[in-house]
């Protein structure tokens, strides 16, 4: 809402300039988001008078104008035609400064000396008129003040961010009322008294309401040889500070009172209303209207309509129609001031998408004894600058109720809700300048009636609220809250991820957060097949683009995505990691939450650690992923995790593993299949594995089991031996601690070799294994035993020892 | 006696000093404090002093002893240094050159700020709670005051799932969840963090952000209290001589509602292009929880009174770490990430 401080002093006077009311607002709950200025300074810019013209010598297009600027009498060359002698001008002097910026000064036309320009109001910067008119002022202009004080370029506006609570702010009067509240002036009333002509208006019009849920109150004046002109200049500046471009007479006045109650007003050519007849009801399906704006418009029954006997002139409370525009050429109008249901503006303003200011005050709700008060504003106007002859009475169709709120209130329940207490003869104070009539009732409980403009204030809460901001939210002190303690700890399962998410990063691992949606297309890219689970995922009704057309089941794509951005901005070493939610529906169309499931994901590409000149760096692969895994296993104390080799569908055919643990599948672990890769434009070996965090959650006590230290000392025996692959390293760890005979305490691979020297098919592996006995020190014979039934059992899977 | 034991301290040291090989300093050794030096000879001759004196210069000689023997093993290590010269020389190293790499990750900024806020709140009694991203209309709107037809409800807001599930618009939802989980137990302190999502996408939105909820529930909690707890979290995150301001403001769920605004952290308060020459910015919504709410949840708004908060964590990271540009939260991008650690 756009507030002209200059206009706003016809109704209070706040009794502080434009930035401290602005100030005083934004601490009282109205936010003013800027205080501009109307318009520049125009130094060396006066009103001048006309006072003889005659034709240009040389150029007869061009006027000479003789114009008294208060100390002299100049000769000004001019291109427009539409001054006469005795009109008042704005005269650009020598020396003069236009927006712009333009700089006046004193020059030959065609050979005639010109001393300044006489201006357009668009050459001072307004949005009136045309390039070939210039500006003539109310004749009250007083020859030879400076421009911008005639023209009110010294106002001040105040932008107010309005909450949806304060509609009655969308009205100057409204703010006018504000101020009382928060300085206790008085508010005027602008003039509004009549005078009627005998006629009724009953006679020349005709209303009926058939939805009154739609259009609770319609009321109509009708305004007859009215006079289409131009509103008066002082007018057409306010309506400039509102926002509102002038048009006519007519139309201004409408707007002006808007800007003044709040109340949208509609001004139809009366003669042009077929049937003299209004109808408020809901459109036929299929039915046309052709809006001001000049688009036929198709309705059907959800928008409400203002028809005449035979079809729609006007989308109710949204815009008017084209056919019964007030023209040049109307002569009486009906005025329409009406009170339309919110909700169905609002969703006709959208279909349409037509928002104006008007349906932009039914949408936030209207004050409904604002339109008799408006009604008569407007025909008193009308009745001063269109010339016309009002018509006596107003036809009032009415379902509204007029009875103002009763609230109870107990300045107890203010003292408590606040923590402190403001004086009863304060809350007095407030309750009158908001105009609240304060009836006292027993035990220090009042009744207030809150005035209809109020319509944000139904409970008791909202008059503690008033009373809190009017005695100043700076006033309230500042406490703690007391009261009983509770355990506060974060929950286990949040602890759980903070210590998996800080073992990822001492291993050098960068956390991400990703959208949680992502692009269905992520399904083919990674090539899920039509019954992979991942891809029965929760659809979003309205993305904005197919990169969030559904909540993601798989942290993947997001974090490919970071990789290749990375890699785009040459970053080729990459440690990653994500903890966040997939979003795994029961069913779909979704009729029940979707389960939220906790994922680690992490993704790694390029030399790790990063190239140095004294550690080996090493591409990033399937081991890579391993060795942190199994790190976390290690610290959560999991030690039964298998590996099982099993391709994804966008993994490397032969490099990837499901990893297991008590039999439940906690997730995968492999390199990415090289096209997959590509699909994200990364053209370098990656690694991925994805766990269900909630699962591992399960299954860790966060508490470390601690058993007592070994008492007898180890034994430490090498072995090597030379085996086909097909046998797993798995395999011969189990083999090995098997025939230990309970004797191996520690089975450590330190070597693995295959090429040269080694057969085709076979490879060599070295283990370091350490022997313990919980009970007594282990002999060399017990020790040397335990290593020759290893070594039988090795033999009997083909292996041959090394030397 | 003691004159004795001087000139033979001062004798001794320069000899030490004056080795050139520890061959020579062995022939010292010998002459000072081996079985027939100096120093035992004297020692021997201790009859000759009177008996009262006796115990005063056998303490002073053995000090003297061990003295020397300090002096000897330094003057040995020293001249096996020089022996070593050349090997020494041989191992020299370029300190200039970088240490073996240990390389850290980092948390994500975000999660930094949110662990921050909630140390901060947990040190206040609050208990962290957590709610679903994908919501029902009902504990995203309607438990909140906000009916069907309000604004805040349009379409354009919001990314909907279905007409009753929707991606929640804000992490409000979890104050009725707590609530109706607790009731009628007092009091509720918890504050909320997660992510919410909006249909906004331009420079200065993001469809994903972050906010953290905070709700206390209890006899007499008062506006009073509010003030009090935000400011104590507002110093703790940006400095002990921070100000708050609050201004009245609507939000459907509160009543009393306020914007607040900090001191600008920037400028000190005294203007500047941060917080567009006012010297406040503003940092989060709150207020009294609505009776509306209250009741919906479970307790009785004649009995119990509540306050409600609601922060986004994008804002206050980006002032507190001087970040300019909100995207660059959810690139992820790695030259970003590692200015973190």
């Amino acid at each position: 809402m756009r507030v002209s401080y200059d206009w706003l002093l016809e109704y209070i006077d706040p009794g502080m300039s434009a930035g401290e009311l602005a100030e005083k607002f934004t601490l009282t709950g109205i936010e003013v988001g800027a205080v501009e200025r109307f318009g520049p300074d125009l130094p060396g810019v006066v009103v001048g008078q006309v006072k003889a013209t005659e034709p240009h010598p040389g150029k007869n297009n061009l006027t000479l104008v003789e114009t008294d600027t208060g100390s002299q009498l100049l000769s000004i060359v001019c291109g427009a035609k539409n001054m006469q002698v005795g009109d008042k001008v704005v005269a650009a002097l020598p020396g003069s400064q236009l927006p712009g910026p333009r700089r006046i000064e004193e020059t030959k036309i065609y050979g005639v000396p010109s001393a300044g320009m006489l201006c357009s109001a668009q050459e001072l910067g307004l949005d009136l008129g045309s390039e070939d008119e210039i500006l003539i002022l109310d004749s009250s202009a007083v020859v030879g003040d400076p421009a911008f004080k005639t023209l009110g370029f010294d106002d001040f506006i105040l932008h107010l961010e309005l909450t949806p609570n304060r509609a009655d702010c969308l009205g100057l009067i409204g703010v006018a009322h504000e101020v009382a509240a928060l300085t206790g002036r008085q508010v005027k009333l602008p003039p509004m008294k009549l005078e009627e002509s005998e006629t009724a208006v009953e006679e020349v019009m005709k209303i009926d309401v058939a939805d009154t849920e739609l259009c609770p109150r319609y009321t109509v004046r009708a305004i007859i040889e009215v006079m289409i002109d131009k509103a008066p200049l002082w007018m057409q500046l306010r309506l400039l500070k509102a926002g509102i471009r002038p048009i006519s007479n007519v139309v201004d006045i409408t707007n002006y009172v808007m800007w003044e109650f709040g109340q949208p007003l509609h001004a139809f050519d009366l003669q042009l209303l077929k049937n003299s007849e209004i109808v408020v009801r809901r459109a036929l399906q299929d039915e046309k209207l052709v809006t001001l704006d000049g688009i036929e418009r198709k309705l059907d029954s959800e928008a409400l309509v203002i028809a005449d006997g035979e079809t729609p002139v006007g989308l109710a409370g949204v815009m008017g129609g084209e056919e019964t525009e007030i023209t040049g050429s109307t002569n009486a109008v009906l005025i329409e001031a009406a009170n339309f249901n919110p909700t169905n503006v609002r969703r006709t303003a959208r279909r349409y998408n037509l928002p104006s200011e008007a349906s932009q005050r039914f949408e936030k709700g209207v004050n409904p004894e604002a339109a008799i008060w408006a009604q008569d504003r407007t025909a008193f106007l009308l009745g001063k600058h269109a010339g016309g002859k009002v018509l006596k009475g107003i036809i009032d169709k009415n379902a509204c109720s007029l009875e103002p709120k009763r609230i109870e209130v107990s300045p107890e329940r203010i003292n408590k809700i606040l923590g402190h207490v403001v004086p009863e003869t304060e809350i007095a104070v407030i309750f009158s300048r908001l105009g609240f009539a304060v009836e006292k009732k027993a035990d220090s409980l009042m009744e207030v009636t809150v005035p209809l403009r109020r319509a944000d204030l139904t409970l008791e809460e909202d008059i503690v609220e008033e009373v809190a901001r009017l005695h100043g939210y700076d006033k309230i002190p500042v406490t703690l809250p007391s009261g009983e303690l509770q355990g506060n700890r974060e929950s286990e399962n949040e602890r759980f991820k903070n210590l998996v998410r800080s073992m990822f990063i001492a291993a050098g691992y960068y956390e991400c957060i990703t959208y949680s949606f992502i692009n269905p297309q992520n399904f083919m890219q990674l090539r899920l097949p039509a019954d992979d689970c991942r891809r029965k995922a929760v659809p979003v009704q309205n993305p904005f683009s197919e990169e969030q057309a559904v909540m993601r089941t798989t942290i993947l794509p997001g974090l490919l995505k970071v990789m290749q951005h990375n890699l785009s901005h040459r970053e080729l070493n990459q440690m990653l990691f994500e903890i966040g939610s997939v979003y795994e529906p029961e069913s779909l169309p979704l009729e029940s939450l979707p389960l939220e499931k906790t994922k680690l994901t992490l993704a790694v590409t390029g030399l790790i650690p990063e190239p140095n000149w004294i550690v080996p760096a090493q591409k990033a692969d399937f081991f890579t992923l391993k060795g942190v895994l199994e790190t976390l296993f290690n610290r959560l104390q999991i030690f039964d995790v298998e590996y099982t080799p099993k391709a994804m569908p966008f993994s490397h055919p032969s490099r990837c593993a499901v990893i297991n643990v008590g039999g439940e599948e906690l997730g995968f672990l492999g390199q990415l299949h090289p096209e997959v890769a590509e699909e994200w434009e990364i053209d370098q070996q990656v690694a991925v594995c994805e766990i269900d965090l909630d699962l591992l959650n399960k299954i860790t006590d966060l508490v470390p089991k601690v058993a007592t230290l070994p008492r007898y000392p180890a034994a430490k025996r090498d072995l090597a031996v030379v085996v086909s692959r097909d046998i797993s390293a798995l395999q011969l760890e189990d083999a090995i601690r098997e025939a230990g005979g309970g004797l191996v305490s520690q089975v450590k691979l330190f070597d693995l070799y295959a090429g040269k020297q080694i057969p085709e098919g076979k490879r060599s592996l070295a283990y370091s294994i350490t022997f313990r006995r919980d009970e007594g020190t282990l002999t060399d014979a017990e020790v040397n035993k335990a290593q020759e039934n290893i070594e039988k059992t090795l033999f009997d899977l083909g292996a041959v020892l090394r030397s | 006696m003691l004159t004795k034991l001087r000139e033979l301290e001062s004798e001794a040291r320069s000899s030490i000093g004056a080795a050139g090989s520890l061959e020579e300093l062995k022939e010292v050794r010998v002459k000072v404090l081996g079985k027939k030096g100096a120093l035992t000879t004297l020692l021997r001759s201790l009859g000759d002093v009177a008996p009262e004196e006796r115990p005063v210069i056998g303490k002073k000689a053995n000090i003297l002893r061990e003295e020397l023997e300090e002096a000897f093993k330094m003057k040995e290590q020293a001249l096996r240094d020089v022996q070593k010269e050349g090997q020494w020389e041989k191992e020299r190293i370029d300190v200039s050159l970088p240490g073996r790499p240990v390389q850290l990750g980092q948390k994500h900024p975000l999660t930094m700020i949110l662990d921050e806020i909630k140390e901060i709140f947990i040190g206040l009694g609050f208990q962290v709670a957590h709610g679903p991203d994908i919501e029902t209309d009902y504990y995203n709107f309607e438990a909140l005051n906000i009916p069907a037809e309000h604004p805040a409800r349009d379409m354009q807001d919001s990314y909907y799932i279905t007409e009753q599930y929707l991606l929640r618009t804000h992490t409000s939802p979890v104050q009725i969840r707590t609530m109706e989980r607790m009731a009628p137990h007092l009091p509720v302190r918890i504050i909320a963090p997660g992510k919410v999502f909006r249909r906004d996408d331009d420079a200065t939105h993001s469809p994903m952000f972050h906010q953290v909820e905070g709700l206390a529930v209890d006899n007499d909690i008062s506006f009073a209290d509010l003030k009090g707890t935000l400011l104590l979290f507002v110093r703790e995150m940006f400095g002990s001589d921070q100000k708050i301001r609050l201004r009245p403001s609507f939000f459907p769920f509160t009543e009393p509602s306020a914007e607040v605004d900090i001191s600008c952290i920037m400028c000190a308060g005294k203007g500047c292009r941060v917080c567009s020459d006012t010297g406040w910015l503003e940092i989060l919504g709150a207020g009294m929880v609505h009776p509306r709410v209250l009741e919906g949840s479970g307790y009785n708004p004649r009995e119990v009174t509540g306050f409600a908060f609601g922060m986004g964590v994008e804002r206050i990271a980006m002032l507190k770490y001087g970040i300019g540009d909100l995207r660059l939260f959810f690139s992820n991008d790695l030259r970003f990430l590692k200015q973190f650690g």
